[in-house]
């Protein structure tokens, strides 16, 4: 008997093994493959200093690209671990841009409203702004997880409506309380912030979806939602924390994208200009680990910041085509290395049985 | 106390937007502007003193469709506005104004003005319009049109366009001639400067377009002419409504030694200045006077490449009640006829020497009188 379970104790703890080598060995090869693609470029840069690598090599390895690519991945990486928070739930929040409109329109309409050069309790106003927009942005998402959860609305179509709603609502707004759909500069910004709330969020993601209790329900929830009511924990509530988390996050990341410029732009597509669906892709990409999807919007941040020194080098190559650089590697590597396993129950309602 | 008084301003704000933005919702694509029924009663906004929405009691009834940006974007489309009330002042007109959300629906509210039969001129603001205008000049062949920034072949529409790169020739010279020179403003804490020892200046562009094109190849232009020995660097952000954007391709612009960025490239442009405050650089501001209308960056802007919108608004709006509307017709307005200008900027521009204005003027004269020929494209 007690030889069968150490057996069995073994075995499992061998799969365990091989399981953890096998999770390792992928994250591994990531990490080896970057470092090598780069010590490629530096190695064929260094030998041709005139080549094309030659340039590329002398755009990558520079410190000012290299916190262009944090600051341009910032909201990007924020508004996806939001949706990792919903998603991982079971509710797929297609809504992000939304989000991060009405909390980059917010952060500006409040820190203008209680005056830029204004402090509050020894707040700068700037922040109280901030503090606003990511408020914003989890109404928003509380109200998304309403109609998703309680009236169990088709989750891609409310997330559609709150991305439709922040389009309209915020330009609207702007043009009542600033007489256009831009705002115009409030003449203070939070400069590199960002950066470290990104960085922050990431860490504080995943400890607290890896690495707690209320961690494993939300796993849970979006994995099998019946063992987790039959362990008595209320589905419906631990997704309605995963959507407004995906407020909480995203709202930080709207707030990031329009403070650190100090101005919002309503006009066409807003400012926002499809980051939250860009931070879709990245969360897929990162197969809903945090520090996965901060590693995917880094790349296409990093990618961005060559783009734009690409252009500036001038080949015959048209900038149109230069632009398109991030999209088109963020495909491929999406396609060739991404692991995506979506949670099971993602996108279905549950009923609880009493 | 006043805590309270602040959460109160924030609820009511907050209540009011919420309130407005449903309505806005219901209110469809006409932005609370104008009327549905498109026939071309009134104007909502109540700035129109004279609103009849018949002909017999003025000399013309003017329809303004405005530019994706709207107004108040301290710009173009506020510009062109300028001009319409310009026109009110001077003569007896009309005018009902709309602010198309996006590219699609300018048909549409071409359509609705052009079918009503109330409007004597349909005034379509902005390059994107082409396309929309086209057609409905076809369709609607007895309605007046006018365009301005580019150009639709059709009997009925008076095109107005602007000669950016004799504007922007004159910004690269001008760029150029700086970026050589040792330019400090300011002090300690706050103070910018040129780097005299590398000559490098950049051009941010808004989406890649024919039109923006023109800017930059002006520009190019003007610093080649300068001299030889001064670098361009240009980029494009793909978009005119991403500031953030704008302000990494002009902060790499920086950080690889340029002294002054122009940009041509609508809100986007705002990021540029942005760069230029961190850097302690300097920018040029593109449209209108951007020193007057980004006043929080007056401190870094040198000059501006101003088109004059009002001037082809207000010149189609007299024609038209002259009865000398000429259709088909395709006016060019350059720095000779004042339609482009380089204009200092407002907090700055007096730090720049006389001599350097003086030579600016003297490549203006040589433009003018042909001796310059300024590319089109880059």
């Amino acid at each position: 008997m007690r030889e069968n379970a150490e057996q069995n104790q073994d075995q499992e703890l061998k799969k365990s093994l091989i399981d953890r080598f096998k999770s390792l060995s992928y994250v591994w090869q990531i990490i080896v493959g970057t470092i090598g693609v780069l010590a490629l470029i530096g190695v064929v840069g260094l030998l041709f200093p005139a080549s094309p690598a030659g340039d590329l090599a002398r755009i990558i390895f520079r410190w000012s690209v290299f916190t262009q690519a944090l600051r341009i991945s910032a909201p990007i990486a924020l508004a996806a671990i939001g949706g990792i928070f919903a998603e991982k739930s079971g509710v797929i929040n297609i809504g992000l841009e939304g989000l991060l409109i009405i909390s980059a329109f917010t952060a500006v309409l409040v820190t203008a409203m209680i005056g830029p050069a204004e402090t509050v309790a020894f707040i700068p106003a700037i922040w109280i702004g901030f503090l606003a927009g990511v408020l914003a942005g989890v109404i928003l998402s509380a109200l998304f997880g309403i109609v998703c959860i309680e009236f169990k609305a088709d989750q891609i179509i409310a997330g559609l409506a709150v991305w439709l709603i922040a389009l309209g609502l915020a330009p609207f707004a702007s043009t009542l309380y600033f007489g256009g759909r831009d705002t115009g500069s409030l003449g203070t910004t939070i400069g590199n912030w960002p950066i470290a709330i990104m960085l922050l969020s990431v860490l504080a993601a995943w400890v607290l979806l890896n690495h707690t209790t209320f961690g494993s329900y939300i796993r849970a929830a979006g994995e099998n939602p019946k063992a987790l009511d039959t362990a008595g924990v209320s589905v419906s509530r631990i997704r309605h924390a995963g959507v407004l988390l995906s407020g909480f996050f995203a709202g930080m990341g709207g707030a990031s994208l329009s403070l650190s410029i100090g101005l919002f732009i309503g006009t066409g597509e807003t400012m926002v200009e499809g980051r939250g669906f860009i931070a879709i892709v990245a969360y897929l990409f990162g197969n809903y680990n945090p520090v996965g999807a901060f590693g995917a919007s880094l790349l296409f941040g990093g990618l961005d910041a060559i783009q734009i020194r690409l252009q500036q080098i001038g080949y015959g190559i048209p900038d149109t085509l230069v632009q398109t650089i991030p999209y088109i590697v963020v495909i491929l590597v999406l396609a060739f290395v991404g692991r995506t396993r979506i949670p099971k129950a993602a996108g279905k309602h549950y009923e609880t049985e009493e | 106390m006043s805590r309270d008084l602040d959460r109160r301003t924030f609820i009511k704000g907050t209540g009011i937007a919420g309130v407005a933005g449903l309505a806005g919702c219901t209110g469809g694509p006409t932005d609370g502007n104008g009327s549905d029924d498109g026939n071309g009663s009134g104007n909502g906004d109540g700035n129109g003193d004279d609103t009849g929405n018949g002909d017999a009691d003025v000399d013309a009834n003017i329809g303004m469709i405005y530019a994706e940006a709207g107004l108040g974007d301290n710009s173009f489309n506020d510009a062109a506005q300028r001009g319409l009330l310009e026109a009110d002042e001077d003569f007896n007109i009309s005018f009902n104004e709309v602010e198309p959300d996006d590219t699609g629906e300018f048909s549409q509210f071409q359509r609705q003005f052009s079918e009503s039969g109330d409007f004597d001129l349909i005034s379509c603001i902005g390059f994107a319009q082409e396309d929309a205008l086209a057609e409905s000049a076809v369709d609607y062949p007895d309605q007046q049109y006018m365009i301005v920034d580019t150009v639709v072949e059709a009997d009925n529409v008076a095109n107005y366009v602007f000669k950016e790169n004799e504007g922007s020739f004159l910004i690269g010279y001008l760029s150029a001639l700086l970026s050589q020179t040792d330019l400090t403003i300011g002090s300690d804490d706050d103070e910018r400067s040129t780097n005299p020892d590398e000559s490098v200046v950049g051009f941010v562009g808004g989406v890649d377009a024919p039109l923006i094109r023109t800017f930059q190849a002006g520009f190019e232009a003007g610093v080649e002419y300068a001299d030889g020995d001064v670098e361009v660097i240009s980029s494009y952000t793909g978009s005119f409504n991403d500031p953030n954007a704008g302000r990494e391709a002009a902060l790499s612009m920086y950080d690889d030694g340029a002294d002054i960025v122009y940009h041509a490239s609508g809100g986007t442009g705002v990021g540029v200045f942005q760069a230029a405050d961190d850097e302690g650089k300097f920018a040029i501001g593109v449209d209108s006077d951007q020193s007057l209308t980004e006043p929080d960056f007056a401190h870094v802007i040198l000059a501006s490449m101003v088109k004059l919108v009002e001037t082809p608004v207000y010149e189609s709006i007299q024609n038209t009640i002259e009865g000398s509307f000429e259709g088909g017709s395709v006016v060019e307005l350059g720095l000779e006829d004042e339609g482009v200008a380089c204009v200092y900027g407002d907090e700055i521009g007096d730090e720049i020497s006389d001599d350097i204005k003086d030579d600016v003027d003297d490549v203006r004269q040589q433009i003018i009188d042909g001796e310059i020929d300024v590319p089109e494209e880059p």
